[in-house]
């Protein structure tokens, strides 16, 4: 969670082929802009990816920077991307935890 | 006609085989007979290949199956199993719909679900049991009916009750999979297991003895149906071309076609379909060829799906080298694709994949388009089948350079690489190929085969997928050995030996200390009070074990646990991040340890609730939402529910009783009689209820003459009624007399919807169109809202126009009407027009006015109606005109359709075929449905059977609803034998009926006193008011209520006949059940109902008596109905108020007995046991009880006794309620357990009793350990406030405790105190939050005051959400 305040510039990618490990991933968005966190999370029964990931970048403009790209395409394969919005849902989360 | 000729029962006249038949059927049935008793031991061994799983028990008659079947435990564990696998089967039907395929995972994993939780349904018997043969063309043929037995055996063992339709089903498989067997041996068992053959069943022996070439079996078979007069369908000609070619007798094959002639039966194109396939055996292209010319000079047409089978028959006889001259035939028409896949699939099964690498070339290339740049991906599943069935790397290495030479797909290697994986077979020799393809090689490629050596703890096998890497020169990088390599060794110091040995020494290294790192946070923690899971959130995903690992440790007490909150998203991150299989395999685990949670006490916030309810369905393991912690959110949800609708209140308007006319014409003169000084409000009301009884009278000179009489007591609702009584007498002048003057009295008074209709309807038809039209623009102008029955009136006015033929009035009408918007343009309301034209039989005046209205409103009024007219004229220019238009407004599809239907309805049912057959047409469900219920509401039996006939090799189309359709009809004209026929019709196209179609089937049956030839399925739903044994058996009842109201309008329908039947009865329910009817009632616009619903709510009262609801408690347990939590908290309260322990005791027994999903809170057993302590004077052990509670048991923040403190202050019971002090000040004291005292306090704070209060505070040094929570908990009560602030006057949060009392103050509409309590707050110098402002404010203008001070603009909602954002919890969260 990160805290009030402090302004996160973070992307949520869908669909993600298998073949592209968290490495490849930082490594195209890295042309954006520098990445702080790319998180792909892998399903550690099977080893595969989920097809998901987040990428945090530490300046608003790299996330500008990859969202004005379209289509973004790696390998031959259209990822989706778009503004991670879930940092707002679980601040949203929090609340409503505390409060009931 | 492809099968609706199928029926016609045949003339044996000059057929060559009636001669053959010397022996009938039950010659060869007593053969057949001989033949099994002699066999019986032959047949128990296992060598007997027919029936692998033979042996007697398999083939049990009805009689046994029943026995098995009434052994079973309950009905209600069995209802909710069948619910459970309802969506498993549901996905195994859609798999075949959609791809005429199925899965050999997705059916075993559904047969293991009915094995595991038992009771087999006859149709999901069939389903699986059709399942096993052409529907799997991954599987080997043998494989396939080894399953098929195997499925017959185990079902047939969990009491599935077999009737002719499996029979027949079994033989299909047979036949699909070319199973040789005996058809005598087989007669034999059906006829031991007591069922009945039919056509079906003789077709599909004929066709088994033709797939051997054994003509003289099929013969016998052949003759004996002719002797029971059944008729001989295109079916048994189409297996005779079969048999007889088989049998090397080609010219006898050919021949059976001039046969069919002659016994009246055309050849269709299955018979083509058998003579091509027997040229193809024989691998004669020129006959191939030639039989295909002369089918395309008949008017029948091969579908792709026929030829695809001669391509299979080619290919597996050996004659490969002719099908590519097969595969230019192809249309690629609707299903080519997954008819073409499945072709490709069974090819490579049985091993002939350069074939069907043929075939896959001919797949249309999807077009890659630069928006949507994912590369072409054709042949996926041609891949993954090679990858499963083994065939070499280096065969599909070629097809995959095949494929992107063709540019069919973009990255076959990597794909046939995922399936490798996923498969764990040659995964590394595609790595290997890839990488000499100088395609890169990642670590997490490696991955999917660590996880499973992980899993199997295989040391070795990771060891070899190390050294493999190394081949491929990919380094393994931390994750791979942190999450996977490591992992399966059992220590660090193996994992480091071993790895040594590959010379990873320096990354072991490394990764030791990452590893310890995670285990020594855990260790540390537990000197920590909480975690802060916030800076484990990100990670989290990545550190599943780590979680996991603490989760063992909260549970086992080594760890304090976090804040419940925190412990929820701990809980959400920790299912988030494991993987199906991994819940899956944890399953009994987690549960343990949630339930260990939930005795801790921690409680999950219902939002999170829904996440992990989620995140666990989505896993497969709804079973773990059971578990109480989880549980109890879920009835949190569903108390909401249940409380929103009991909340809800009905307004209610009394009953006016009818007052005879006379009566009030005598009031009224006696009131005139008293003079100017009575009561003038008075007499205008009585003046209203003469008026409108007057009207009631129909008597509308008398009306008037009253009007005249008493022009001063004339309201607008007199008006109102005077106008629509006029209306109904068709007197427009004095309706718009009555109108002018109602405007010059109020400008603004607005009749309601229906009374403008009747105006409308008046002046439209005497013509007044200026004023009709001004009607209109009054109704716009003062929004009057035309909908529901409004509309219908609407379309009356219409249509009366358009019989008078007034086109231009018509129009007027309709324009003005949808210009201004007061209805919006439906068909219907268009449709008037068009039917003006029809009426005079002018179909292209009648067409003119349809494409005027899809011109203008994009409507098609009564399109079919017209289409029908110039199909029956046979005017072909003024069609193709229809067919053009509508073609280019609303696509091809539709004109198909609406021809189709056209043609149906005017019996040109040749003509219907051909359309129906265009290649490229699929299945619109809501047009069938459409014309499907035109014919039952009209009666149309042919049609219907016609369309349900040509619709058979629709794409996608849904057999059983068609066959549903029938079955309606049948019902409407209860014709069982039609009903039969169809029946047996859905046993020869291999249809598998739903539930609701057995079900309809059998009720005819039944009701013509007709043995049901099948079993029928269970009613889910209990409806049967003869259920109502006892009042407290309606309440209990009310789970099974509620479901009824959940489930629409249909059901409101059924609960409304039993709360009649109950009313009936003299019994009641509670009250929720009724507004929770009316509400229902309500929403489907059914008012009377309603009221008679709330009538009955008023007149029963609801005394229980609680031993005859414990009998009925049992009772129901019995009738496997599960009580609701809120009855049987009712229940126990009830008992507990009666001191009645046994009963408590009883009913505790029972619950726990029943099952661990039904979680009722345990306070509420202790509460209420303590509670009947005390009303039996027995106190000391009422006290002993509860102080146990809480010096036991470690952690009691959820262990309220609040209930019990209410019960004994609203008893007035001083000595109890004083004991009860004295228990809690102790436990403060000598337990510091604070819970009881401050529930103690905020009772005595709830009923006034304030020095209590006070001792309690001092006393039990409570101060510190009151919280804001707690007030907020508590309903919002003035008195409890004011006596806390009284007693705490220091209370920490002061501005919430002045905003609780402000919405106090709102809810009792108190200004007065509500200013002083502003004032008081200025004083102190305290700001008042917007939202208590605007309750102020409110109440200032209730109150008719001027605001003294300046109104928050928003909406309360705003500022509730305002306040809910902040950190503060709001007064409005409650």
């Amino acid at each position: 969670m990160s805290a009030p305040g402090k302004k996160v510039f973070e992307l949520f990618v869908s669909k993600i082929p298998w073949t592209l490990g968290t490495k490849e991933v930082k490594e195209y968005f890295g042309q954006f802009g520098h990445v702080r966190k790319c998180l792909l999370p892998f399903d550690k029964g099977t080893g595969f990816h989920k097809g998901f990931c987040w990428i945090g970048y530490t300046t608003e403009e790299g996330l500008h920077n990859a969202l004005h790209k379209d289509p973004h395409v790696v390998e031959g394969s259209k990822l989706q991307v778009q503004q991670n919005m879930m940092p707002f849902t679980w601040r949203r989360m929090d609340k409503e935890a505390e409060e009931s | 006609m492809r099968s609706s000729g199928a029926l016609l029962p045949v003339t044996w006249d000059g057929c060559p085989f009636a001669t053959l038949c010397r022996l009938n059927m039950a010659a060869l049935l007593r053969s057949a007979r001989a033949l099994n008793l002699s066999a019986s031991p032959l047949l128990l061994s296992p060598c007997s290949s027919a029936w692998p799983c033979s042996g007697t028990r398999y083939y049990g008659t009805p009689a046994e199956q029943k026995v098995v079947a009434r052994d079973e435990p309950s009905l209600g564990v069995r209802n909710k199993q069948s619910h459970q696998f309802d969506w498993a089967l549901a996905k195994l039907d859609s798999s075949v719909r959609r791809t005429g395929r199925v899965t050999k995972s997705l059916l075993q994993r559904i047969f293991h679900d009915i094995c595991r939780t038992g009771y087999p349904s006859g149709n999901q018997a069939l389903l699986l049991l059709r399942s096993c043969g052409s529907l799997l063309p991954e599987l080997p043929l043998a494989e396939r009916t080894e399953f098929a037995h195997h499925i017959w055996g185990k079902l047939l063992e969990l009491g599935a009750a077999y009737d002719v339709s499996h029979y027949n089903a079994l033989l299909k498989v047979y036949l699909q999979n070319e199973f040789k067997f005996s058809p005598t041996e087989f007669l034999a068992k059906m006829e031991a297991a007591n069922v009945q053959p039919n056509r079906v069943t003789y077709q599909r022996l004929i066709a088994a003895y033709c797939q051997v070439g054994d003509i003289e079996g099929a013969s016998k078979v052949l003759g004996f149906m002719k002797s029971k007069d059944l008729p001989i369908t295109e079916a048994v000609f189409n297996s005779l071309v079969t048999g007889h070619s088989r049998a090397g007798d080609m010219e006898s094959a050919v021949n059976i076609l001039s046969v069919m002639r002659g016994t009246g039966i055309d050849p269709g194109p299955d018979t083509y379909l058998a003579l091509l396939v027997a040229y193809a055996e024989k691998g004669d292209m020129d006959k191939i060829k030639e039989t295909l010319n002369q089918v395309e000079n008949t008017d029948i047409s091969l579908m792709d799906r026929d030829l695809m089978q001669v391509v299979f028959t080619l290919t597996v006889a050996g004659h490969q080298q002719h099908v590519p001259e097969v595969l230019e035939h192809l249309r690629h028409d609707g299903g080519f694709v997954p008819d073409a896949m499945n072709l490709c699939l069974s090819l490579i099964t049985q091993g002939h994949e350069s074939t069907a690498f043929m075939l896959l070339k001919t797949f249309p290339s999807v077009q890659a388009d630069s928006q949507n740049s994912n590369g072409p991906d054709v042949g996926n599943f041609f891949l993954r089948h090679c990858v499963n069935t083994n065939k070499s790397p280096e065969e599909l290495v070629g097809f995959c350079k095949g494929l992107m030479d063709s540019n069919l797909h973009a990255a076959p290697m990597q794909f046939t690489l995922y399936c490798a994986l996923e498969a764990k077979k040659m995964a590394i020799e595609v790595m290997k190929t890839m990488k000499e393809e100088g395609l890169p090689i990642r670590p997490h490629y490696f991955w999917p085969l660590l996880a499973q050596h992980k899993r199997d703890q295989n040391t070795a096998g990771t060891l070899e997928v190390l050294k493999a890497m190394q081949e491929l020169s990919t380094e393994p990088d931390i994750d791979t050995y942190c999450n996977y390599v490591l992992r399966t060794f059992p220590s660090v110091d193996s994992a480091r030996t071993a790895l040594a040995v590959l010379g990873c020494m320096w990354l072991c290294v490394l990764a030791v200390p990452h590893w310890s790192f995670l285990g020594l946070s855990a260790v540390s923690s537990p000197s920590l009070p909480a975690i802060d899971i916030g800076v484990f959130r990100g990670n989290l995903i990545t550190l599943v074990s780590l979680s996991y690992f603490l989760l063992v440790h909260v549970c086992t007490g080594n760890l304090v646990p976090p804040r419940p909150e925190n412990m929820a998203y701990f809980l959400y991150h920790l299912f988030d991040g494991m993987s199906e299989t991994e819940v899956q395999a944890k399953e009994e685990v987690l549960r343990e340890y949630l339930q260990q949670l939930h005795k801790k006490g921690i409680c999950i916030p219902v939002n999170i609730y829904r996440g992990i309810r989620n995140i666990l369905d989505s896993h497969h393991v709804p079973e773990l939402i059971k578990v109480p912690l989880l549980c109890n959110c879920y009835t949190e949800l569903n108390q909401e529910v249940a409380s929103s609708s009991h909340t809800w209140l009905m307004t209610s308007t009394a009953p006016q009783g009818l007052e005879s006319r006379v009566t009030l014409e005598r009031k009224l003169e006696e009131l005139k009689a008293q003079g100017s000084s009575g009561d003038s409000a008075g007499a205008a009301l009585i003046f209203k209820r003469l008026i409108s009884a007057v009207c009631a009278e129909e008597n509308l000179p008398r009306a008037l003459e009253l009007k005249a009489e008493h022009e001063d007591k004339m309201s607008p609702s007199c008006y109102a009624l005077l106008i629509n009584l006029c209306c109904r007498h068709d007197n427009p002048e004095e309706a718009l007399n009555l109108k002018r003057e109602l405007a010059r009295m109020d400008s603004e008074a607005t009749l309601d919807v229906n009374k403008y209709m009747s105006l409308l309807r008046v002046l439209s038809k005497h013509n007044r169109l200026e004023e009709a039209v001004d009607i209109l623009k009054e109704m716009k102008e003062k929004d009057v809202v035309v909908k529901d029955t409004a509309v219908v009136l609407l379309f009356h006015t219409f249509s009366a126009v358009a019989l008078r033929g007034d086109v231009a009035a018509l129009r007027r009408l309709q324009d003005t009407t949808f210009a201004l918007g007061l209805a919006k343009p439906t068909s219907n309301l268009c449709s008037p027009m068009v039917t003006m034209y029809l009426e005079k039989g002018d179909f292209a005046g009648a067409l003119e006015a349809v494409m005027e209205c899809e011109t203008q409103y994009h409507q098609l009024p009564r399109i079919h109606d017209v289409l029908c007219g110039i199909v029956k004229k046979g005017d072909t220019e003024l069609l193709q005109k229809a067919m053009d238009f509508v073609s280019q407004q609303r696509g091809e599809m539709t004109v198909l359709y609406d021809l189709f239907f056209a043609f149906l309805q005017t019996g040109r049912y040749r003509e219907a075929r051909k359309i129906i057959e265009t290649p490229g047409l699929r299945a619109k469900p809501g047009r069938l449905q459409w014309y499907a219920e035109k014919c039952i509401g009209s009666n149309q039996m042919e049609a219907l059977e016609t369309m349900v006939d040509l619709t058979a090799k629709l794409f996608e189309c849904d057999r059983d609803e068609m066959y549903h359709y029938l079955l309606c009809l049948c019902k409407d004209t209860n014709d069982w034998s039609k009903a039969e026929a169809v029946w047996t019709k859905m046993q020869e196209e291999n249809v598998i009926p739903r539930e609701r179609t057995l079900r309809l089937l059998a009720d005819i049956f039944k009701t013509n006193n007709q043995e049901v030839p099948f079993e029928v399925p269970e009613v889910k739903q209990p409806s049967s008011v003869t259920a109502f044994s006892s009042v407290a058996y309606a309440v209990l009842y009310t789970s099974s209520w509620w479901s009824l109201m959940s489930l629409g309008a249909v059901y409101h329908a059924e609960a409304y006949n039993v709360l009649k039947e109950a009313e009936r009865l003299g019994k009641a329910l509670v009250p929720a059940c009724y507004d929770a009817l009316i509400k229902a009632l309500l929403s489907s616009g059914s008012m009377e109902d309603a009221m008679a619903v709330k009538d009955i709510r008023k007149q029963t009262c609801l005394s229980l008596s609680f031993p005859d609801a414990l009998a009925s408690l049992k009772t129901m347990l019995q009738m496997d109905q599960v009580p609701s939590q809120l009855a049987l908290t009712r229940l126990v309260q009830g008992l507990g108020n009666h001191g009645d322990i046994k009963g408590i005791q009883e009913v505790a027994s029972l619950i726990k007995s029943l099952s661990p999903s039904l979680n009722m809170s345990s306070m509420l057993f202790v509460n209420n046991m303590a509670l009947a302590h005390i009303k039996n004077g027995d106190l000391e052990r009422a006290l002993e009880d509860l102080e146990s509670l809480y010096t036991q048991t470690a952690d009691h923040s959820q262990q309220s006794i609040a209930f019990v403190f209410r019960k004994v202050v609203e008893a007035h019971n001083d000595e109890a309620f004083d004991k009860l002090r004295t228990m809690a000040e102790r436990l403060c004291h000598q337990f510091a357990s604070y819970k009881p005292a401050t529930d103690l306090f905020l009772q005595c704070l709830d009923t006034g009793r304030v020095e209590e209060a006070r001792q309690l505070l001092q006393v039990a040094s409570l101060r510190q350990r009151l919280r804001p929570f707690s007030i907020s908990r508590g309903a919002a009560q003035t008195c409890r406030i004011k006596n806390l602030l009284e007693l705490i006057p220091d209370f920490a949060e002061k501005e919430l405790v002045y905003a609780y009392m402000m919405k106090c103050h709102a809810m009792d509409k108190n200004l007065e105190a509500a200013k002083a309590l502003y004032r008081r707050m200025q004083a102190e110098g305290l700001q008042m939050n917007e939202l208590s402002l605007k309750r102020l404010a409110q109440l200032y203008k209730k109150a008719g005051e001027p605001v003294p001070f300046e109104e928050p603009p928003e909406t309360f909602k705003f500022y509730a959400d305002k306040l809910k954002a902040s950190t503060l919890p709001s007064p409005e969260d409650d």
